[in-house]
Formats: C-alpha cells, structure tokens, sequence
C-alpha cells in the first residue's frame, strides 16, 4: 500500500487540482450570484479584523499599564489564548475530519477507484485542515498585528509568526483526523453521542471547579500584590506545560518579538520537527487504518450490541415503539397544539438529536455561557460600584443575544432548507408550506428562548438586580428571541437552498450571511440603545428616553422580525418544487 | 471475472450477506436481483473494495480485493445508482480527471467516442450541476467506460435514463459482454435481467438462493411464467423455508 502510495504522487496532485478548481468556480458564482453578497462578505470581514485589532490593541494597552505587571499579563494572555485555540482547533478538527473522511461522497467516490486509501486520506487531512483553522488564522491575526505594534516589533516578526501558525496548525489537525479514525473505528452513532455527552459535562463541571475564584482579604489585595498576582496566574500556569504545542508557538512568537531569535528559532525547530514527525506518520501510516475504519463504518453493528442487557432493553423498545413515544407523549399533552403541527415538532426534534454534530456545537456554546454566567456569583461579590453592576448586566444581554444569534443563524436558518428534496412531503400535506413555516418558527423560539430566558434571569439574579430590571432585562432578550427566530425562518423561506443537506454549507450562502450580519448589527444595536438610555443605578428611575428607546428597540424589532417572516409566508404560499 | 467465495458480512447481530459463493465468468452478463434488504447492494460493496468482507474472499480479474485492492480497481468500473460528481467541473473536465486517476494517456481518445454515443456533445461544456439527472448519469456511465474495465458493475443503472439512453446503454452493456467483459448488474427491474442476462442470481436474506439461466430458474421454482413470477415463487419458498427451520429451532 505505502509502496503504491508512494508511486502516485500526481494523483494528490491531481485531487488538488481538482478541488481547487471548484473551489475558484464556487467563489466565482458566489460573486456572479449576487455582488451584495460579495460586498458584504468583504465589507463584514474587513470590518471584524478593523474591530479586533482596535480591540486588541486597548486590551493590551489597558494591560500593559499596570506597572511591573503589564509584560507578565501580557505573556500570560498569549499563553492562554493559544492554549485555548489549539483545544479548539483539536475539536473543530475532530469534527470536519470525521465529516470528511467518513461522510462524505467524494471519499465514497474515490474508495472504488484505482487511487490508494493514503492518497485519500492525505487529501482528505489536507482539505480538513485548511476547513478547520481558516477562522483561527482570520482571528487570530489582528491579535498578532496588534502584540506586534504594541511590542514594537521588526518587520521579519510578521512573516515569522506566519510560519510558527503554518506549522501549529498542523499539529491539532494531525489530532483531530486521528482522533476521528478513533471515533469511527471505534464508536458508532450511540456510543459517540453518550460519550460527548458525558465528556461535555466533565469539561463544564472541571472548569466550573478550576475557574472559582480564589478570596482574598482587602489587606492581601492592599499590601501583598505579588501573592495576589502568583495566586491569579497559578490557576492558567497549565498554559505553559511545555508539551503544548501552544506553547511552543507563543513561547516562539513573544521570543521573536522580544530580539531572542536562537530561542525563537529554537520552538519553531520544536514545532516543525513536530510536525514533520506526525505528518510522516499520517502521509504513510494512516491510509490503511482510515481505510479499515471506513470500512467499519459502512458495516456498523451496535457497539453496546454486544450486552445482553442492551439488547434486552433494546428488544423493549422494539415492543414499545408501536407506541407513542415519551417526546410525542409530551407534546400531546402541549394544550392547542394540532396534530400536524406536533407531527412536524417531532420529525424536527428527531432529526436535530441523531445529528451529534448539530446538538453539540449547542452544547459547546451555551455551556461556556452557563460557566461564565454562574462565576458571576463570585464576581458579583466585588462589584459594589452599581454602574459596573449595570454595565455587567448588559455585556450578559448582550452575550446572551449573540449566543441567540449564534443558534439562530446556525440551527433555525437552516431549517426549511434542510427539508431539501424532501420538501414535497411536507407541502404537498394538507397543512402547507406557509404553517410549515410557523411550526419551524414556534418550535425554534421556544427552544431558544428557554435557554436564553434562563441564562439572563440566572445573571440577573447573581447580580442581586431588582424583579423590575431582571423583568426588564428577560423582556430585552424574549423581543429578541421572537425577532432573531423571526428574521432566521423568513430569510431561510426567503433564500433557500434545497440542494444541500450539510447545514453548515447552507449557512455559508447569501442568506445565512445576511442573517448573521443584520443579527449582529440588531444586538449591538440594540444592546447599546438600551443601555445609554437606562438609569444607571439599579434602583434609579426611568427616564423618558429610556421609554423612548424602547419603543425604537421593540419598532426595529418588529419589522426585522415580522418583515421577513410576511414575505417568507407569502413566498411558502407559492413555492414551486 | 468476478469470484466470490464463502463471502460473509455481518453488521453486529445481523448476517447481511451469509456465506456466498458465485463465480461470473469473462464475458457474460449477471444480474443480480432480490427484494429489499436482500444484501445486493452490501455484496456490491465488497465487490468495489467499499467495505471489507467478516469472512470469505472476493475477487475482481483474478485479483483480491483485500490482498491487491489497486490491481483489482485498475480493472473495475462501478456505476452507483447515485454516482458522485464533481458539481462545479464540466463533463470534459470530469472526464480529463478521470482519465488522469486511470493514467490513460491517449487512451483516453474514445471517450469522444462513448460521448457521441450517449449524445453526450452538447454538454460537454457546461458545469456538472445544471446537467439533469439522467444525463448526469450518463456522464458517470462514460467515464465508467473509459479505462476499459473487465468488470463493469453497476447498481441500478437504468434508473433516470429515458427509453432512448436506456437503449443506448443496454446495447453498450451487451457489446461489452460480447468483448469479454464481466458485467454484473443489480436491478429490481425483472425485465432488464429477462432481456439481457446470461444468468441471473436471487438473493434473500443475505443468501444466495438461486443461480442460473431463465430457463433453469423457472424449472427451479416449478412456474410456467415470466421471470416475475419465478423470482417471486423462489423468494416465497425461501421465506417459508426459513420460517419453517426457525420454528423447528424453536
């Protein structure tokens, strides 16, 4: 195999080749398709990496202000962040990579052809990696950018620092494909789903636990800073175990920033002979453990198949299958709610939970959420000052509204395209498109306002808000959540793409651009209003603007959210398929 | 040449194909029909090194899949009744890669041929995703074609063809066999295997139940009539007989 692998050189080029070529058509239609699209991607983008430079380059100003303890932050910071992207990339790797290598048709197409699984897989491993850590280069470089002006760095350091991320990034990459030969070798859709699930929770408990704040007496913090400091940075020292590939990037970036180009060399060596190691491994290992797994994923039996009280309980539900089931049983007893309509809530809520990579995502999301919001409880603790109470108060709105986007834009967007060549079903049922649309709506707001709803009033009352603000604050985020879902099904009836079931590629097209930009533009917007124009102590009186303001926010709300959903209904009343 | 021998795949409990042995000469053509979930389709699988056997062996052209998998797919063409096309490429294109995967060279000359033959002309230039159905399926067939292959397999290939490519391809797919290809085919459409199989294999259940001629099928399962009702008679009798052997178990 190896041997053959070796001898075909051209066909990875040739796959390359291929798919580049695409890919440049793909670019090219999006541009013909619609130049506003291509506008506003190029007008979005450019503006995000303006703004995180801007960003970037206060935060680092603000920490380097402290005396004697600006440059040690700023390490720490650096530290941090890539430790953290380089778990992030590893996941995001996992993903794409199992979705690449083992889901897809061009994989399935090439199996049967005279092409060796190791120039597959090599392909495949290149094409996840470019997949997965484009957004980490996009994010990562005004940060960059903004250490380098701060530092006061030569010109060579840029170039530099794009070799050092060229090379990391291969390292999670070269994880997250072995990770997923692991997971499809090994588990299949049940098993994985369990195991997510539990890791998921330890993750979340582990960090709860490691992030709790550590109490300090107001004669520690006036005259023992140094132990203050030491017991702050003690709980991110795992940032510089010096395993960690991050670490060797930043420890490689701040050295070459700082004039100490033989260390900085020193990590860069670290990291390349890393990768080439690793790569080696993969470019002539892998190609037949990919295909044995490929091969078990095409043949999967149950994993838990193999204990007696699984089949058991499995042989159970079999006998109780004919009738309704527990989702069905509580939706039945939803008071108005038809039988169609409930139907289509179950099709929906099936679906969503069989797709791991779906609900997982969530998880993620709203996890890291509920981390954050639950140290508040310790937080809120010094915050004496009531304008930072109140400024807090509105970063959580405003964190939780872009959570809300978040699963708008990505999971309710979607929705009515992900009904695909299969829409006929649903349309041609006595109930139509149009009330389709609606059950689409009720089910994706009544799901995201739950979540959203229990996050803000959680904050609210860490933050010892009085009822009236925390109503306040729980009225803010449910107009949002009717608005966002409203905005997400109307520009999905409104731009639907039936030909595509991955519904991250479905997201990627003008619609779902234009529906993450204009809930961006509505949640800064509307977050900003509200809170110039509210008493800034928690206990103050309302003031007329503050009426005022709210009665622009809930106007703009209505029409974005009424607006699309009117001319989506219209478009679901004479939709052709 | 197609042999497999004592060929197994389980999937957990489940025995989707249990213990077939078939041999397909050089030259002739096999359908292989059965109802759903009959384990065609998981053979196939095998067949085109898309999954890899629980016992037994299978061979494509004298060459193991598992043991020389790159031989035996040098030699093996395989239509899936969905086949995977490059959307964005043009039919040329498609075909130039292809012809680059087999290192055709100029062999790759017929394939003006093959797309004259499938009235293929006026498509050439135009992207892969504005092609209709069958006429992409027409482009998959051709570029199946091109290398030559001694095994043609192909799974449900008549399926968004109109009457006319129907046509075209059965005609291809015997002159084919006729020139010393293997070609195998599983259908649900009887009269694809009645009009143009040398022999025709029934699974059900993952067994291959039966193999022969028309002729020796319709003796086989005691009928009089057309193809429809011997495949129906024998899947019946094997239904019966397993019903029976799991009472008897019991």
């Amino acid at each position: 195999m190896s041997s053959a692998a070796g001898n075909s050189p051209g066909l990875l080029r040739l796959l390359v080749q291929t798919n580049l070529r695409q890919g440049w058509r793909r670019l090219r239609a999006l541009r013909e398709q619609s130049r506003l699209l291509s506008a506003l991607i190029v007008l979005f983008l450019a503006g995000y990496a303006a703004l995180a430079f801007k960003l970037f380059q206060i935060g680092l100003r603000f920490a380097g202000s402290f005396p004697g303890l600006g440059p040690v932050l700023i390490e720490r910071m650096v530290f941090l962040l890539f430790a953290f992207l380089f778990v992030l990339l590893l996941l995001s790797n996992l993903v794409i990579s199992y979705a690449n290598l083992f889901r897809n048709r061009e994989t399935a197409f090439l199996l049967p052809l005279p092409v060796p699984p190791e120039i597959i897989f090599r392909w495949k491993f290149i094409e996840s990696v470019l997949l997965a850590s484009w957004a980490f280069v996009f994010l990562v470089a005004p940060l960059l950018a903004a250490y380098g002006l701060h530092a006061g760095v030569p010109w060579h350091f840029y170039p530099a620092t794009l070799g050092f991320i060229a090379l990391f990034i291969v390292l999670p990459g070269a994880g997250g494909a072995w990770l997923a030969v692991l997971v499809a070798r090994w588990l299949d859709r049940r098993t994985f789903q369990v195991v997510a699930l539990a890791l998921a929770v330890g993750v979340l408990a582990l960090a709860a636990h490691y992030l709790r704040p550590v109490q300090m007496t107001e004669e520690q913090l006036e005259t023992r800073v140094l132990v203050v400091l030491d017991s702050l940075l003690a709980r991110t020292r795992f940032a510089l175990f010096p395993l960690l590939p991050s670490y060797w990037l930043s420890a490689g970036v701040q050295q070459w920033a700082e004039g100490a180009l033989a260390a900085a060399l020193f990590f860069g060596l670290v990291l390349l002979s890393h990768v080439l190691f690793f790569g080696t491994l993969l470019f002539t290992r892998m190609g037949r453990v990919f295909y044995d797994a490929a091969s078990v994923v095409q043949s999967r039996g149950r994993a838990l198949g193999r204990w007696g009280w699984f089949r058991r309980w499995e042989a159970w539900r079999r006998h109780t299958r004919a009738r309704r089931g527990p989702l069905e049983t509580l939706l039945g007893a939803v008071p108005g709610l038809a039988p169609d309509v409930r139907a289509l809530v179950v099709k929906d809520l099936r679906l969503f939970w069989r797709d791991t990579t779906q609900w997982a995502q969530t998880l993620v999301l709203f996890g890291l959420l509920a981390v954050y919001i639950l140290n508040l409880r310790h937080f809120s603790t010094q915050l004496t000052n009531t304008f930072w109470v109140t400024v807090v108060a509105y970063l959580n709105l405003g964190a939780c509204a872009l959570n809300l986007a978040t699963l708008t834009t990505r999971f309710v967007y979607p929705q009515f395209s992900l009904e695909g060549k299969r829409l006929w079903i649903v349309g041609l049922a006595p109930l139509g498109l149009p009330r389709v649309m609606l059950a689409k709506f009720a089910l994706g707001t009544t799901i995201s306002l739950g979540l959203s709803l229990g996050l803000i009033v959680l904050s609210c009352r860490l933050l010892h808000l009085p009822w009236d603000r925390t109503l306040l604050y729980a009225g803010a985020i449910t107009i949002m959540a009717f608005t966002l879902n409203g905005l997400a099904i109307g520009l999905g009836v409104l731009y639907p793409n039936l030909k595509e079931d991955n519904p991250g590629k479905i997201v990627s097209g003008f619609g779902g651009t234009f529906c993450l930009v204009l809930s961006f533009v509505y949640i800064v917007g509307s977050v900003l209003l509200l809170a110039f124009t509210s008493p800034w102590h928690p206990a103050g009186a309302y003031r007329t603007g503050t009426w005022v303001a709210w009665g622009v926010f809930g106007g703009i709300s209505v029409l974005l959210g009424w607006l699309p959903m009117r001319w989506g209904r219209r478009r679901a009343a004479q939709f052709e398929y | 040449m197609i042999e497999l021998v004592h060929l197994v795949k389980r999937f957990g409990d489940l025995v989707a194909v249990n213990d077939v042995s078939l041999t397909v000469p050089r030259g002739e053509f096999f359908a292989l029909l059965g109802p759903n979930a009959a384990g065609k389709t998981t053979t196939i699988k095998i067949l085109v090194g898309l999954m890899k056997p629980t016992a037994g062996t299978a061979r494509v052209a004298g060459f193991d899949l598992q043991r020389q998998p790159l031989e035996a797919r040098r030699r093996l063409a395989y239509v899936p009744d969905f086949p995977f096309l490059y959307d964005k490429l043009t039919p040329r294109e498609f075909f130039r890669f292809t012809a680059e995967l087999f290192r055709l060279g100029a062999a790759a000359g017929q394939v003006e041929a093959w797309c004259a033959r499938f009235h293929l002309g006026e498509y050439l230039d135009k992207t892969i995703e504005s092609l209709s159905h069958g006429t992409r399926q027409r482009v998959a067939i051709v570029s199946a074609l091109m290398h030559e292959p001694e095994v043609f397999i192909l799974d449900e290939p008549m399926v968004g063809l109109d009457p006319h490519h129907a046509r075209v391809l059965k005609d291809v797919l015997k002159e084919r066999a006729r020139a010393g290809v293997t070609v195998l085919v599983s259908t649900h459409q009887l009269s694809v295997a009645e009009e143009m199989a040398d022999r025709i294999g029934i699974m059900h259940q993952g067994r291959l139940i039966a193999v022969g001629t028309r002729e020796e099928l319709r003796r086989r399962s005691g009928t009089h009539g057309d193809l429809e009702e011997s495949f129906l008679a024998l899947t019946a009798q094997e239904a019966n007989f397993t019903e029976e052997t799991a009472a008897r178990t019991l």
